[in-house]
């Protein structure tokens, strides 16, 4: 079989060019799992397009009521960066049960989300942000939401010659708060069996918004929007955070396989959407302090 | 080969050619002859393949060896020398913290990365650091003491 070729891109409009030009070229940003497809056989690339080389897709920075985060940022890079840790926490939460330190020194923000795997970490925590994805190719730039990002098990909204540039993370308000929960086989370097997320924002004892995000539990990420539905309005008890999490679990369509099953697999949605969830109450009530005092 | 590739390895300069699928683990063993390198899953998943990328602990089998153009590699035979061993590779001899010695050369480099950045490190922080290199023998325990007592006895060669 013929090894492909490989060109290091120095910018965007370089990259993008040669993914149109040129029949099977993929991107490698970290490569940690595209390398392992292509050792499997999975897939042949013809041109591998680095990425990582091009300057602005490594920065993190703020601006505008949102912190950018650039495809080519490593998990390491997102887990030390002190804006992500003030600004985006449920981010650096996540980023710090993702892989090990081997894994996170190589694999990038971008990669997570464009390798469309159902189980990436960051996604459930993009989606409940509200994230969005940045999107350039040669005709132009474009945006969608990270909840539209996923099209199905290694497929992403990305269509031929667009890159993945960077995400977009608006800065949540007053009174708001978040939380991951993952479970895996091993704490360390495993796809998760089943990751959550949670968004919420109180306002004088009740729930003023929340969003749900599952991973793993379908074809791709999942938001859960019956279970918001029972919460919005609602004063966060033990009662209201019961019953979303069985909401949660209704909207999931796990499957079985060397994993868990997919009985395991709705049980889980259930125990981290309740965890999640609590955690993240308790950080907006945190915060609605800090702002009282 | 069509690629041809320099870095900087163990402090030296190289130049080698290699094709665009390679892996970093596999070039350093079979066209640049260091077999301390060891690999182990090939799949990012066991850390026997771990080698400090600008100082950096990362899996050298998923990263492809045509990417290291202009950076810096360190691998086990960097560590110490022959006769003259580094603190950390001394601690694994004195605790018996090595038994096969498969996981030695990338559990020794991710200890190397921990105390580069973090001279005292605490055990949580040791056991954090070695989560991406999985050992079959030891159970560990005896892993961590000697990571810990290499850190000790280096403070004091500092301090002295």
């Amino acid at each position: 079989m013929k090894p492909p070729r490989y060109f290091a891109a120095s910018t965007v409009a370089e990259a993008s060019d040669i993914l149109t030009a040129e029949e099977g070229a993929y991107v490698i940003a970290g490569g940690t799992d595209l390398v392992v497809r292509m050792r499997d056989g999975l897939i042949r690339p013809a041109v591998l397009v680095d990425i990582q080389r091009i300057p602005d897709l490594a920065a993190v920075g703020g601006g505008d009521g949102h912190l950018r985060i650039g495809a080519t940022v490593t998990i390491a890079a997102l887990l030390e960066s002190v804006q992500v840790r003030h600004l985006a926490p449920l981010l650096a939460e996540a980023a710090a049960q993702m892989g090990a330190v081997q894994l996170r020194n190589l694999a990038t923000v971008g990669g997570n989300l464009a390798s469309a795997v159902p189980s990436a970490d960051l996604a459930p925590p993009l989606i409940v942000l509200g994230a969005v994805a940045r999107i350039a190719a040669a005709a132009g730039e474009r945006t969608l939401p990270v909840e539209e990002f996923f099209v199905g098990p290694h497929r992403s909204a990305l269509r031929r010659g667009e890159i993945l540039t960077a995400v977009e993370v608006p800065l949540s308000g007053e009174g708001s708060g978040a939380a991951f929960a993952k479970f895996g086989r091993r704490s360390a370097q495993v796809l998760a069996v089943v990751n959550a997320a949670a968004w919420v924002r109180l306002r004088q004892g009740v729930v003023e918004d929340v969003r749900i995000a599952l991973g793993a539990v379908a074809p791709t990420p999942l938001r859960v929007r019956a279970a918001e539905d029972l919460l919005r309005g609602r004063p966060p008890d033990p009662r209201h955070l019961d019953e979303a999490a069985t909401a949660a679990v209704r909207e999931t369509k796990p499957i079985s396989d060397m994993r868990a099953s997919a009985d395991f697999r709705r049980h889980l949605s259930r125990v981290l959407v309740r965890r999640a969830l609590e955690r993240a109450v308790g950080r907006a009530r945190e915060m609605e302090q800090t702002h009282a005092l | 080969m069509p690629y041809e590739v320099s870095f900087r390895l163990n402090g030296e300069p190289v130049t080698t050619a290699v094709e665009a699928d390679e892996s970093l683990v596999w070039v350093l063993r079979e066209r640049l002859g260091l077999l301390g390198t060891k690999i182990g899953c090939g799949t990012g998943d066991c850390g026997a393949c771990t080698v400090l990328l600008d100082g950096r602990p990362v899996c050298g089998c998923l990263l492809l060896a045509v990417r290291v153009q202009g950076r810096e590699v360190v691998t086990i035979e960097g560590l110490g020398q022959p006769g003259r061993l580094h603190p950390l590779q001394q601690a694994f001899v004195d605790h018996g913290a090595l038994q096969c010695g498969f996981c030695g050369p990338g559990m020794l480099l991710s200890a190397a990365a921990l105390l580069a950045r973090d001279p005292h490190p605490r055990e949580e922080s040791v056991r954090e650091a070695i989560a991406g290199n999985l050992c079959r023998c030891s159970g560990y325990v005896k892993i961590v003491e000697a990571i810990l007592a290499a850190a000790q006895a280096m403070a004091g060669e500092g301090a002295g």
